[in-house]
């Protein structure tokens, strides 16, 4: 969009150019310097990217699957160290391909990455998928980072001076403590706490959020954004309750903090009427 | 060949009952929807307001069918165990796995292999690409110069080793356009204010790309006792990473990807939709499939950077 005598963008002939653009599919396409690119993000994302100077590459993914050994979601007390283990060690698998096939294709990043983590009895399944970018022409080698944050939101960590710097997780799978014979009977016909459920939740809610936080501050961020948690007994072990979450690091690269100052605007938009069945029903 | 089918001119693909051989590529009712002078459309109001802002008209409603016999045991496929312990699978993906203890028993697995399932692959391509071309067929037969918002459906019909694919979308012209080089219609799975933003921001699209990856997982002992927890009186104490299931998934990703960058001739994959199926077949085994689709587009000029958005906070 080209600016008008006025300074204000020129209105774009949006007719003539579709019909511009259609004409340009008889002759091959304008090189780029990314041939081949292949995206995940919405129009309005990669256009927010180009916006801040990112340039999309690559769809890129990475996937680890971890056993978990026979026998740990039955009954006991406390954490289920392994669980836990195979979780960390999954999902750092993933996020390790994911970064090593952003910087095969030449990224500084991956925005926009989808999280699918499956927990099974014998196994934990994370999927790692999403867009690797770079600042426009820049050939910078490094480890990217990875961030699960969309387009839009990284366009905005951009503009106020923060970067990612990876995804950090922490997951807690606890047992749910029995309660004795004589516990269960006194409880049978009140209305009471089930503090045995309470600790677990509490316990496996603060293992993840504590592991979570240690990997922050290993990247050196200074904080987590967008966290994602899971939660609950698990659907195959009704006894064993776990926690996960998951977001991205962020650290202010800049001096301070920019506000971006958002505007506040009205819309004046009349509100969609739509037709209430339920209204033929005289209710 | 059946009499309920006949035979499109010069071609080989059979057509469904009530088709015309030669007068056309269309069934004769969707011939007679398509020239009964009003346009049909599958966009919602908001999408069919915005293609008419950019001089693009809405003409007909266009889809094509086809349902495809999917052949898991047929020729060709290695499924029986031992068969090929160790092929080679010329220009496809391959990779083995060797027992680390030597003989146990005779129902230890001492080898593993993950193999691309091409001939699944070949048939979900014909499968999408026979109802991609019926629904060019009809748009052409409209006199389209695109379509837009295409939407595709892939389901299996009951358990009968059918599936049916069907794809959707609106065949459109562009006013005082130019028709499309070759005749065939440009594709987008976009339609809208989304697509408006596609052509400001310098490009144009092509046509839809899709593919399927198929990667047999024959499990070898190691990973029957990963994923399955232990075997035969055997059972894991620490967590160890499954290498040949994640192989396979890693695998099925790069193939799609592949199979799609051959179809993007340099242009750009937009607005790609990448999904992992996984079915577990015991022990161990399993298939991962990975479906990949998006839009070929292409830059037709330079597109100059937008200046940072402003942003706004709504008050309603």
């Amino acid at each position: 969009m080209t600016p008008g005598p006025s300074g204000e963008p020129a209105p774009v002939d949006l007719r003539a150019e579709v019909r511009r653009a259609t004409a340009a599919l008889a002759r091959p396409g304008t090189p780029g310097r990314v041939a081949g690119a292949t995206s995940d993000l919405s129009v309005d994302e990669a256009l927010l990217l180009h916006a801040v100077g990112w340039e999309v590459l690559d769809l890129v993914c990475g996937v680890s699957v971890y056993s978990v050994p026979l026998g740990v979601w039955s009954w006991g007390q406390g954490e289920i160290t392994a669980a836990s283990a195979a979780h960390r060690a999954a999902f750092q698998g993933a996020a390790a391909r994911l970064a090593a096939e952003a910087a095969r294709a030449g990224g500084q990043g991956v925005v926009g990455v989808r999280v699918g983590v499956e927990v099974r009895p014998h196994s934990i399944h994370v999927e790692l998928v999403g867009t690797a970018a770079r600042p426009a022409g820049s050939s910078r080698a490094g480890r990217p980072f990875v961030s699960d944050l969309s387009g839009r939101d990284f366009a905005l960590l951009v503009q106020a001076g923060w970067m990612p710097l990876g995804l950090a997780f922490g997951a807690g799978f606890v047992y749910a403590p029995r309660r004795s014979a004589a516990t269960a009977l006194t409880q049978k016909a009140r209305n009471v706490e089930l503090t045995n459920l309470t600790d677990a939740m509490y316990s496996a809610r603060e293992s993840a959020m504590a592991r979570m936080q240690e990997a922050a501050l290993d990247m050196g961020g200074h904080g987590v954004v967008a966290v994602t948690v899971t939660e609950g007994p698990m659907g195959f072990a009704r006894h064993a309750v776990g926690f996960s979450a998951w977001g991205t690091v962020v650290r202010l690269e800049a001096p301070s903090h920019r506000s971006l100052a958002p505007q506040v605007v009205v819309p004046l938009d009349d509100p969609v009427v739509t037709f209430e069945a339920q209204a033929l029903r005289g209710s | 060949m059946p009499d309920s089918e006949v035979t499109r001119g010069g071609g080989d693909r059979p057509l469904p009952a009530g088709a015309e051989p030669d007068g056309g590529a269309v069934p004769e009712a969707a011939d007679r929807r398509l020239h009964s002078g009003s346009f049909s459309s599958g966009l919602s109001v908001p999408d069919f307001a915005a293609c008419l802002q950019m001089g693009i008209e809405p003409v007909a409603l266009v889809q094509g069918f086809c349902v495809m016999r999917w052949a898991w045991y047929g020729a060709g496929s290695p499924y029986l165990r031992g068969v090929t312990p160790y092929s080679t699978g010329a220009g496809t993906y391959v990779s083995n796995y060797r027992c680390p203890h030597g003989f146990v028993s005779t129902d230890h697995r001492t080898w593993g292999q993950n193999y691309e399932q091409t001939w699944v692959e070949e048939a979900w391509s014909e499968g999408f690409g026979s109802a991609y071309q019926r629904m060019l067929d009809e748009a052409t037969e409209a006199g389209a110069h695109g379509i837009v918002g295409v939407a595709d459906t892939t389901r299996h019909l009951g358990d009968l080793g059918v599936t049916e694919f069907h794809i959707t979308g609106t065949a459109v012209v562009v006013r005082d356009g130019d028709p499309p080089p070759g005749g065939a219609p440009w594709t987008t799975y976009l339609a809208g204010q989304r697509l408006a933003k596609l052509f400001e921001a310098g490009f144009v699209p092509v046509s839809v790309a899709a593919a399927l990856s198929s990667v047999r997982v024959w499990a070898y002992c190691m990973t029957e006792y990963l994923m399955e927890g232990g075997a035969l009186g055997w059972k894991a104490s620490t967590v160890q990473e499954a290498a040949q299931v994640v192989d396979a998934h890693m695998a099925s990703y790069q193939i799609a990807r592949e199979h799609v960058r051959s179809q993007l001739g340099g242009d750009l994959l937009h607005g790609a939709r990448m999904g992992v199926q996984q079915r577990n077949l015991g022990e161990g085994d399993e298939v991962v499939e990975c479906r990949l689709v998006g839009t070929r587009v292409r830059r037709f000029r330079d597109g100059a950077r937008l200046a940072p958005p402003l942003p706004t906070v709504r008050l309603s």
